[in-house]
């Protein structure tokens, strides 16, 4: 049988994600895993990773190029893609936020026409403009969003806070959260049908996994 | 060479294509196996217009599909759309024209859809090419199981080589919300984006979200714990056990008894190892009322064919008859589908000039072969040059009062006579 391919992200989640595979029976070579190679097996061969850019990782399981995928729900959301999500991680947890200057606290966007926003995910800050009934220029950059209300680029922003120390180096606080963000097991829909056996098998020992860790974290 | 200058001048707007060799015979060769199997099963075709009034057209859509619709005003200043799909204009038709027919209705159609997608994908054009069947005025588990074997029937005779059935039902679903507040899906705590938080969620198989919003709406006791188990009811029939277990109420059960007998019905049709069953499978709640499904392929990320039950739609257009269908999207179908048809000619005749090669060309079509007749003069060498480049495997020049008849294994020299008793025993 072909190896199920599993896109996992670059960076912050691709050690963690790597790990649980390892946990639940399928370990990498580090040295595979570790150098510049983007494709490769574990010591079974029956899973074959493919590492790739967060935002890209929905875009391969829903075409069917990698079977399964690990992505946060932030990234999810804000690429809208068609796909199975069986499966919160435990890890990778964080929150989408609106955050400003401390003073902005006591603003009221339903009154402001002009309000302009930084964030890297334009997507979902319409979304939750919209929602609230607000108006407000969505500004999109890639990166650094935190900078944008110190050069006036924009007066609040929309990203990801984890721990907010970002945001405390750069006199912002929190505003409003608009979405809480795991690490998710995604499987394309097709894939999840033609290879069900092997999916079910998976889905079982990695859901197994995460709630032995959700149980010994309680315990501690 | 990846550009040319020319094409490069007159571009086609982002989302379309022109299909032309090998794919133009691809498609008209699906198109016939289709048209072949829907008639096989009694369906007969229904060709409605390709635009009219938008207000028709959006009847049911969803707010995507809106959204996606071409637009635009006739001189009155009526709003218009090209048709995003065919099963709306095939329920005015019904609804409007056909209503006191005896029922049930069998009718197919095959024709472009225009959708504006913000990027087309997996085969799926702003035009792409839909095909498919409506079964009217019969809401039995009979007629469910007929939809989904024509549309097993039509990916066989596509060739395409695996492909698995998910076939859900939305009555279980709704019914169990439903029962919150007694009245079918009006409970006022209900409302309308709540029921597609519910939707998205299962749909998705997303556990967490599920749950999240069940808390939102303070949904508890077993309400709760049949919707957070509806995305783990998929397998075979023992999922439908598991249902009847967790059913809240009588429709409940009943929608589980309506997709266990369907699914009784396509093991004995001998399709049920094409077949699995998925409670969770809810896209489209608010269209659907009965049974739901999707086709996948190996190969493809993306759905192949989807349909279901949707008793609600004809009655929008006058008579309230049941319906259920499917259709599929041919130019994704093409991704996956093996069905080939050579379009290269058998024949190529030396034509200009000769009355007598037009009688062997047309006894040659008589015997099914594609003959080409040369009109531009080529003779000799470059008659067989043109031959081999075309493929064809018999090439017919005049040579003095007689012919030759080059073909892979040689050239022979004979008398039209001789000719005519060779072509005759040619095969396609």
């Amino acid at each position: 049988m072909d190896p199920l391919i599993v896109a996992l992200p670059k960076g912050r989640m691709q050690d963690d994600a790597l790990d649980l595979f390892a946990a639940v029976g399928y370990p990498c070579d580090p040295e595979a895993s570790s150098g510049r190679k983007l494709v490769f097996d574990d010591a079974s061969g029956a899973f074959r990773f493919i590492l790739a850019k967060p935002a890209d990782v929905p875009i391969y399981v829903e075409y069917g190029a990698a079977d399964l995928g690990i992505v946060g729900q932030d990234v999810l959301r804000e690429g809208s893609r068609d796909l199975y999500e069986p499966l919160g991680l435990g890890f990778g947890r964080c929150r989408l936020v609106l955050a400003g200057p401390a003073e902005a606290r006591d603003r009221n966007l339903r009154l402001e026409t002009g309000v302009r926003i930084a964030s890297k995910y334009p997507r979902l800050s319409r979304e939750y403009l919209q929602q609230r009934g607000l108006s407000a220029e969505i500004i999109p950059l890639s990166g650094s969003v935190e900078l944008a209300p110190a050069v006036g680029l924009a007066d609040l922003l929309i990203d990801l806070v984890d721990t907010g120390r970002t945001l405390r180096e750069n006199g912002l606080v929190v505003l409003a959260t608009i979405m809480e963000s795991q690490a998710t097991l995604v499987v394309n829909r097709a894939s999840h049908r033609l290879r069900h056996v092997a999916m079910r098998e998976i889905i079982a020992r990695l859901a197994a996994e995460v709630a032995r860790r959700q149980a010994a974290a309680e315990v501690r | 060479m990846i550009s040319d200058a020319r094409s490069q001048a007159r571009q086609l707007p982002h989302g379309l294509a022109d299909l032309f060799y090998e794919q133009a015979a691809v498609k008209t060769e699906l198109e016939t196996r289709l048209q072949d199997t829907f008639r096989g099963w009694g369906y007969q075709r229904i060709i409605p217009p390709t635009f009219e009034y938008y207000a028709t057209l959006s009847t049911e859509a969803s707010p995507q599909l809106e959204e996606e619709m071409y637009r635009f005003f006739d001189r009155e200043g009526h709003i218009l759309a090209l048709r995003p799909d065919m099963t709306v204009p095939t329920a005015r038709v019904i609804g409007t024209r056909l209503y006191d027919q005896t029922l049930p209705l069998r009718f197919y159609y095959l024709g472009s859809v225009f959708r504006y997608d913000e990027e087309p994908q997996a085969g799926r054009r702003r035009e792409f090419t839909q095909a498919g069947i409506e079964l009217v005025g019969a809401g039995t588990a009979e007629a469910d199981a007929e939809v989904v074997a024509v549309a097993v029937g039509a990916l066989d005779a596509m060739e395409v080589p695996r492909f698995q059935i998910n076939l859900g039902q939305v009555a279980f679903l709704k019914a169990i919300l439903a029962g919150l507040g007694g009245e079918a899906l009006g409970d006022p705590r209900l409302e309308n984006g709540d029921l597609r938080r519910i939707e998205g969620a299962v749909n998705r198989k997303n556990d967490v979200d599920l749950r999240g919003v069940l808390d939102d709406l303070q949904i508890g006791g077993r309400t709760a714990e049949a919707v957070a188990a509806i995305p783990h009811l998929y397998g075979d029939a023992a999922v439908l056990d598991e249902a009847r277990r967790l059913a809240t109420n009588a429709e409940a059960t009943a929608a589980v008894d309506q997709l266990a007998a369907v699914y009784e019905l396509l093991d004995r049709a001998g399709v049920a190892d094409r077949v699995t069953l998925d409670l969770g499978e809810v896209r489209s709640m608010a269209y659907y009322t009965g049974i739901t499904f999707h086709g996948y392929a190996a190969g493809l990320g993306f759905d192949i064919c989807s349909g279901g039950r949707y008793d609600g739609l004809v009655s929008h257009f006058g008579a309230d008859l049941p319906a259920v269908g499917f259709a599929l999207g041919l130019e994704r179908c093409m991704l996956v589908a093996r069905a080939r048809c050579a379009i290269a000619p058998h024949v190529v005749v030396q034509g200009c000039s000769d009355p007598e090669a037009h009688r062997l060309a047309a006894l040659a079509r008589g015997r099914g072969l594609r003959v080409e007749m040369d009109v531009v003069g080529r003779t000799g060498d470059a008659l067989i040059a043109y031959g081999r480049e075309c493929g064809a495997r018999h090439i017919i020049a005049a040579s003095g009062g007689g012919y030759t008849l080059i073909e892979p294994d040689g050239a022979r020299t004979m008398s039209r006579g001789e000719l005519e008793k060779e072509i005759v025993t040619w095969t396609p």
